[in-house]
């Protein structure tokens, strides 16, 4: 019965007529694993759009939504963080074997084919664009600002430059419409152009064929694609497969925090693949530099196009093609050279330009002024003095001109006792510090006041610390108990960027790491509470209850219970002062240091190493049936 | 060739090809399509009468934003300098370079640019880095104290200062 069905398909589809087209293909020489990297893309890109599919059923392509909808599927559905880690480390993977590819073809001469180097030059950009556009889809920190910074340099190029960025951008700001656009080159345009050359590239590869070995002697023995090459293109393909598979286990792309332009924390960098492009534009500055946008891309790829006819020599011996060989090592040295000088490159703000080195002064001039920046962190004197806009309210700024006028000694009095000035003021004694450490903040208070003006203090703003209920517990000021937590508790913050801001926001009362240890006379505690360990009222093991637990208090502020606590908690997100954004950052830390997973797998399907281990026993029963099978064929015959 | 069979693939050529410009032409306006700036509000930041003098601050408020359908609350920043004068400067806080946020350095006193190291003195010159212009400067106003601004965004990369 079978075979008659099999019979009437094959009679009215040309089924013999196609698979002898693809399969059936003449190989110059013995087969080798070096003509594998071809087969081996196209199964990486058939794995990119597998897991890409995979991906679309949950992916939602808004600036609200895309980034929890990836957390979502990475966290939340079974094998979601298989599906996502393999889309990336294929991503990746398909990136380096292409130039693998690019390398081999080079070396063996066969860009002297001319059209099929052509069309593979064409799926070399399309598989950039795809990268690209892919980032930005996540709408992370790191997609989000390669994203604004490549259509920016798009629309520097000039005459096309306001084109090309209204193309992707949808607008003359990245926002939803550019989202919206990255989706549809990514998904809908480039991913379709990119089967569609890949086709053409192989059609026009079948009409000169394979070149084969150089050597004249060694192309005299024939060998076939099928099965001979493929069963080597096939071992690759798997072996490949494997190590992605192993990536996406043990080395799953860690949550960047979602898209967020106030959060200058984050220094944006682009992918290593982009790193030479960066690098490259640095070198060309003011007007030079839409020079540098049009013209390092255009002067890049122009090479790789022109190759092919100015090389028309038919020797394909590398080892008698020196100039061809030293062109190849100098491409590939300048774009490595650039990409680790990219990688190495520390975002410029560490190193600033000598112009910017030459104004450090303030700072050099009063011996104890580091040490005195130390010190004002660490005493907690920022919970009260904002400096440079940072800080507490319930004392005077202390930067700009505030202490125009006052002298050391009165510095250091303040200092010792509050009360000889201000009679009213809340300010603590610091009269048990060292005369050097007193000396040093003042030092740091100096240097960091304006030059005289004639301008006034500024008013002291009322204390909010005389508006706390004395006595009460630890509830937000201005919201009911158990008030709900914010938006940032349902997003999935970057841990590593959290440690940042952690640093810059809460370490001056919560201690380095967390660990506590700033002293709070007037609350029934005694202490500014520790994050580590922290009360067990508030932790959880699970990461989206923990979240929200400490949630309530990084929005809403809290002031703790006792008769009349110096410090109290400031309500970052109602004050607006940190974004949900960074909130979810901050979070994502505080959990860390507890030793809990923001982005943990809440529903793996399976859990990833027991995955790991599965897929290696399908693949060991695989090899051993098939020498199982074989043997028992060879003894049959 | 035939004189019909000639006809024949003339009349192919030009009906598809009307086919073609008629669908063609509107789906590029469609992509290549960005609204002029719309109208502009004033968003309040804020309360500035404690602001210290020719020292930069960071201040966030929040507005809302409307790209297309997308309608969101969102938080903005600008970099704002109180001189003694009563004056207020107001920055964009977007790297007139290629669109990063850059940072305030009160060690050097100047703005500085992760992104590609542009750096700027306190009134918004270019002292480093490949920045082609200076800081941009918001429209603003002072009223009872408090500082309102409108918010804009310009073109990166080039010379001159156009809003988009």
């Amino acid at each position: 019965m079978m075979r008659r069905i099999w019979a009437w398909f094959t009679e009215k589809w040309p089924y013999y007529e196609v698979r002898d087209f693809l399969l059936e293909e003449e190989i110059p020489g013995p087969p080798s694993y070096a003509y594998a990297f071809g087969s081996l893309i196209v199964f990486l890109v058939a794995l990119q759009v597998a897991t890409g599919i995979a991906a679309l059923f949950y992916y939602v392509p808004t600036i609200d939504h895309a980034y929890n909808s990836v957390a979502f599927l990475r966290r939340q559905v079974p094998f979601g963080w298989l599906i996502h880690n393999m889309h990336y480390w294929g991503a990746n993977l398909m990136v380096m074997v292409l130039a693998m590819h690019m390398v081999r073809v080079y070396a063996w001469g066969a860009y002297k084919t001319q059209l099929t180097w052509v069309i593979g030059v064409v799926l070399l950009l399309t598989t950039m664009a795809l990268s690209l556009t892919g980032a930005t889809l996540i709408w992370d920190q790191k997609g989000y600002w390669a994203g604004e910074v490549s259509t920016s340099i798009a629309g520097e190029v000039p005459l096309v430059g306001g084109i090309q960025e209204i193309v992707m951008r949808g607008s003359h700001t990245m926002g939803q419409l550019a989202l919206s656009r990255s989706f549809v080159f990514h998904v809908a345009i480039f991913a379709p152009l990119l089967a569609l050359f890949i086709g053409a590239h192989i059609l026009s590869f079948r009409r000169t064929g394979i070149v084969g070995p150089w050597e004249p002697s060694k192309r005299y023995s024939k060998s076939r694609f099928w099965p001979d090459q493929a069963v080597k293109d096939v071992i690759m393909a798997s072996a490949v497969f494997f190590i992605i598979l192993f990536l996406s286990v043990f080395f799953p792309p860690p949550f960047a925090g979602a898209a967020d332009t106030l959060n200058t924390m984050y220094v944006p960098k682009p992918e290593w693949n982009f790193l030479f492009l960066y690098q490259a534009l640095k070198y060309f500055k003011g007007p030079m530099e839409p020079i540098g946008a049009a013209g390092v891309p255009t002067i890049l790829v122009g090479l790789l196009v022109i190759l092919p006819f100015i090389d028309k020599d038919p020797e394909r011996n590398p080892f008698k093609r020196p100039v061809a060989m030293a062109c190849l090592f100098a491409y590939a040295g300048v774009v490595v050279a650039l990409t680790i000088l990219g990688y190495l490159s520390p975002g410029l703000a560490q190193m600033p330009s000598p112009a910017a080195q030459g104004k450090t002064a303030v700072h050099a001039k009063l011996p104890g002024a580091k040490r005195g920046e130390e010190l004002f962190s660490i005493q907690g004197c920022t919970l009260c003095h904002r400096i440079h806009g940072k800080g507490g309210t319930a004392g005077p700024e202390l930067s700009g001109g505030t202490l125009t006028g006052k002298s050391r000694k009165w510095v250091i009095d303040q200092l010792k006792n509050p009360k000889s000035h201000f009679p009213a003021s809340i300010m603590p004694s610091f009269a048990t510090m060292g005369n050097s450490d007193l000396n040093a903040l003042a030092d740091y208070l100096f240097s960091i006041r304006t030059a005289p003006t004639a301008s006034l203090p500024p008013p002291l703003p009322v204390s909010v610390l005389s508006k706390a209920p004395p006595g009460i517990m630890v509830i937000p000021p201005d919201t009911v108990p158990g008030s709900a937590s914010g938006d940032a508790a349902f997003i999935i913050g970057s841990a590593e960027n959290g440690a940042k801001l952690f640093r810059d926001q809460c370490r001056q009362c919560h201690g380095a790491a967390g660990k506590g240890g700033i002293t709070d006379p007037g609350s029934s505690i005694g202490t500014i509470p520790a994050l580590v360990p922290l009360s067990r009222a508030l932790f959880n093991p699970d990461p989206d209850i923990f979240a929200g637990n400490i949630d309530k208090y990084i929005q809403h502020g809290a002031v703790p219970p006792g008769p009349k606590p110096v410090f109290y908690m400031p309500d970052f997100g109602d004050s607006r002062s940190l974004t949900q954004q960074e909130i979810a950052n901050i979070e994502a830390y505080v959990l860390k240091l507890n030793g809990v997973d923001r982005g943990g797998l809440q529903n793996p399907g399976l859990k990833p190493a027991d995955f790991l281990a599965g897929a290696a026993i399908v693949f060991a029963a695989a090899i051993f049936l098939a020498v199982v099978l074989s043997r028992r064929r060879g003894r049959g015959a | 060739m035939t004189r019909r069979g000639f006809f024949r693939k003339v009349v192919i050529g030009a009906l598809s090809g009307a086919v073609g410009i008629i669908v063609s032409i509107p789906v590029i306006r469609l992509v290549i399509n960005a609204r002029p700036p719309g109208r502009l509000a004033w968003s309040r930041v804020g309360d500035i009468t404690s602001l210290p003098h020719e020292s930069p601050v960071a201040m966030n408020f929040e507005m809302r934003s409307a790209q297309a359908y997308m309608h969101q609350l969102i938080l903005r920043d600008v970099w704002v300098i109180r001189h003694a004068g009563g004056n207020v400067t107001v920055f964009s806080p977007i790297c007139p370079h290629l669109g990063c946020h850059y940072k305030w350095d009160p060690a050097t006193g100047h703005f500085e640019c992760p992104c590609h190291g542009s750096v700027f003195t306190v009134n918004g010159k270019v002292i480093g880095g490949p920045a082609p212009r200076p800081l941009d400067t918001l429209p603003h106003k002072i009223e009872n104290g408090a500082l309102y601004v409108q918010w804009e965004r310009f073109r990166v990369g080039i010379p001159q200062k156009v809003r988009i």
